[in-house]
């Protein structure tokens, strides 16, 4: 967890309080969730072969995992056979060790580092710095946040909570600039503040987008041109990404790069997609002298071999986030982790431990939206239910809330009784709320209606009405 | 612990936790599919990337030399571009370089002008490795030697394009460079932009703001 990190997400529901009164947030929220859907919406129209390519997608993502053990060991080769140095890492811990290692040993005092979410996972600028090792952020979203010292809300718009009255104000305090609100004058600043960085940083830090077995390849996908900076200028690169970023083949990266566009930011193609091969060779005219890559396993072997292996097919577009209501109403920073939305209710919990992190599996109405977006087809809802089992077999569940359950499935599952309840709630209904609504609810039930009112049942129940309109007898199932 | 070890435990734990897997699905592993169709002949596949390139904001110029330099050099002074350099190894965009002085002014720059804290307004120009059509892509590889800081570190990306050099797709490209890939393949698809701040699109984060590619004809064409 990154030290500047002041959200937990064991604290889910009271980050969400925050940030449904935070009317900032909510300002920069509505703004953007809207145009990352209406971009991808568009960028898929007009992709008819999109359905088609997210089958071919999944199934390559689900092949790269069931037999991860082969790809990944042939990935490790061909790295090192063209002078790569791989290492590899069973937890944050030992990731952060190597790193710094790394950097003592190539002389580093100045990192210039591409967007990673892994980096965030392990927290490993906090780490640099701790060695006496400067790590400045290059992607613009992320520079923002490190000046402001917090917490990425977003995979791919680390800054989305922030206004641009707020980005001005933090780099007039900061950086001594005059205060803009014109977003491409922001945007020159941090050019010209960087420039000079990328130029004169010793180490290059970058994730991965896709680490292709056959050529050893590690590709990285921005749209800035900062990751082509990071990772041609500086003497050393640093790649850390996680094991499950392997694909077969080289020549699976088109299908899968024509939906992470898409489905990320709504382009064919992001502005810079690099292959890269190996360190520096003989004769180039650029690029690192040496090349360092950590394998992350930190917890991805123990999802591999579970039934949440799936998830680990996630290619980081974050579409699922921009559709989520959930996501849509509270932003990144109240999920208290690095990923967010559902695939971070999922992912949060299998990396951290469901007891660290239990409310996130409910963070969820459970629309299936997730899942209809996701470009490699991974069953996220499915994912959620099951997580919110295992959280009752390990006893994560409040005995109030087990009880209520089980008395809700044992209504559910018989037809009579329901029919029963409904026709008693509609004859309350009609005696206690004329205004057909609820404003309040005892013990455990107070949380439906704490903030909003709860829908009264309606005085002649959806079955009835269905009968009656096809002349069924009221008491037949 | 030294690297070989700790990627051969990783190894170990991954090889433990797929023990007992039941294949997905007969037939792995399985291989992906080339899309069908694609346009056909070399000026299909030129006037599809022109489509595809100029609706990314890209500017594209195809022509005799004698037409195409002062209507780039037009662009370049729009731009305020005062400087140009270009790989040493690479004597087409020298030779372009060096017909777009009359057009300026410019100066003919080195790539250590360039590299510094608050550079001029540069156009680095740098003949492209292929021009994909689907996705209006310029391909800048290293092989050979090639600089790739034309395409990086300047305001204004001038790539040059060569009519058996586009391909249909970003597959073709792959394969025609994965029997052995050069240390870096880019590819490049419109300009340097970014949407961090309230979404709002912004050219010109790091990489250049402007792309022009430029199709030099025999003299004569029109």
């Amino acid at each position: 967890m990154p030290k500047h990190s002041i959200y937990k997400p064991s604290g889910f529901f009271r980050n969400s309080e925050k940030a449904l009164a935070d009317r900032t947030l909510q300002v920069a929220l509505s703004r953007t969730t809207k145009t990352f859907l209406e971009r991808r919406a568009a960028a898929v129209a007009e992709y008819p072969r999109f359905e088609g390519a997210r089958e071919r997608a999944s199934r390559i993502r689900q092949e790269a995992l069931d037999n991860l053990d082969a790809h990944l060991a042939r990935f490790i080769t061909e790295a090192r056979n063209l002078g790569a140095v791989v290492h590899a890492a069973r937890d944050g811990s030992e990731a952060r060790e190597i790193a710094v290692r790394i950097a003592r040993e190539e002389g580093v005092s100045l990192a210039v580092k591409s967007k990673s979410m892994v980096a965030e996972e392990v927290a490993l600028n906090d780490a640099l710095e701790a060695a006496g090792i400067e790590v400045v952020e290059t992607d613009l979203g992320e520079y923002i946040i490190q000046l402001a010292g917090e917490a990425p809300s977003h995979l791919i718009a680390p800054a989305i909570h922030k206004t641009r009255e707020e980005v001005s104000r933090l780099f007039e305090e900061k950086l001594g600039e005059p205060y803009t609100e014109e977003i491409p004058a922001l945007t020159r600043i941090a050019r010209r503040r960087l420039r000079d960085k990328f130029f004169s940083a010793q180490m290059g830090i970058s994730g991965a987008n896709f680490l292709c077995a056959d050529t050893g390849s590690v590709v990285l996908v921005t749209n800035e041109g900062n990751g082509r900076m990071v990772t041609t200028l500086p003497r050393v690169h640093l790649v850390i990404t996680g094991i499950d970023k392997v694909i077969p083949r080289l020549a699976d990266l088109p299908v899968l790069m024509s939906l992470l566009s898409r489905s990320a930011t709504g382009q064919a193609l992001s502005s810079y997609v690099s292959v890269l091969t190996g360190a520096k060779r003989p004769g180039d005219a650029e690029g690192p002298e040496r090349l360092h890559i950590i394998l992350l396993d930190n917890g991805r072997t123990g999802i591999l071999q579970g039934k949440y292996r799936e998830i680990l097919k996630c290619i980081r577009c974050g579409a699922c986030l921009n559709v989520c209501p959930v996501f849509q109403s509270v932003g990144g920073h109240a999920y208290g982790w690095v990923y967010h939305g559902p695939v971070g209710s999922v992912l949060t919990p299998l990396l951290l431990g469901l007891p660290e992190s239990s409310p996130l599996p409910d963070a969820s109405t459970l629309c299936g939206a997730c899942e209809e977006v996701c470009p490699v087809k991974i069953p996220l809802p499915g994912m959620l239910v099951e997580l919110r089992a295992d959280g009752r077999a390990q006893g994560l569940k409040s005995p109030a809330e087990v009880l209520g359950m089980k008395a809700f499935a044992s209504v559910m599952s018989r037809a009579g009784i329901l029919e029963a309840f409904q026709r008693m709630a509609g004859v309350v209904s009609q005696l206690l709320f004329k205004e057909r609504k609820v404003e309040w609810l005892p013990f455990q039930l107070s949380g439906w209606t704490e903030r909003r009112d709860f829908p009264a049942p309606a005085p002649q129940p959806f079955r009835k009405l269905w009968k009656k309109q096809r002349g069924i007898r009221p008491w037949t199932r | 612990m030294d690297p070989v070890r700790r990627t051969a435990e990783l190894l170990d734990r991954v090889r433990a936790a797929l023990r007992g897997r039941t294949v997905a699905e007969p037939g792995l592993p399985y291989v992906a599919s080339r899309e069908p169709g694609g346009a056909g002949s070399v000026q299909e596949r030129i006037d599809l990337f022109r489509r595809k390139f100029e609706a990314l904001g890209g500017t594209f110029l195809a022509g005799p030399a004698e037409r195409v330099i002062p209507g780039l050099g037009e662009l370049l002074r729009v731009e305020g571009v005062t400087a140009l350099f270009f790989p040493e190894e690479d004597p087409a965009s020298r030779q372009v370089a060096d017909d777009l002085v009359p057009f300026g002014p410019f100066l003919l720059a080195s790539p250590g002008d360039v590299v510094q804290a608050e550079p001029p307004v540069s156009a680095g120009i740098q003949s492209a490795e292929f021009a994909i059509a689907e996705s209006g892509t310029i391909v800048q590889t290293s092989r050979g030697g090639k600089s790739l800081l034309p395409g990086l570190a300047s305001d204004v990306h001038v790539a040059l394009l060569a009519p058996d050099r586009f391909l249909n797709g970003m597959e073709d490209c792959l394969e025609a460079l994965s029997a052995d890939p050069p240390r870096n393949i880019s590819l490049i698809t419109g300009p340097s932009r970014t949407g961090d701040i309230e979404l709002t699109l912004t050219v010109g984060v790091h990489g250049p703001r402007r792309v022009i590619a430029v199709l030099p004809l025999p003299a004569g064409h029109v």
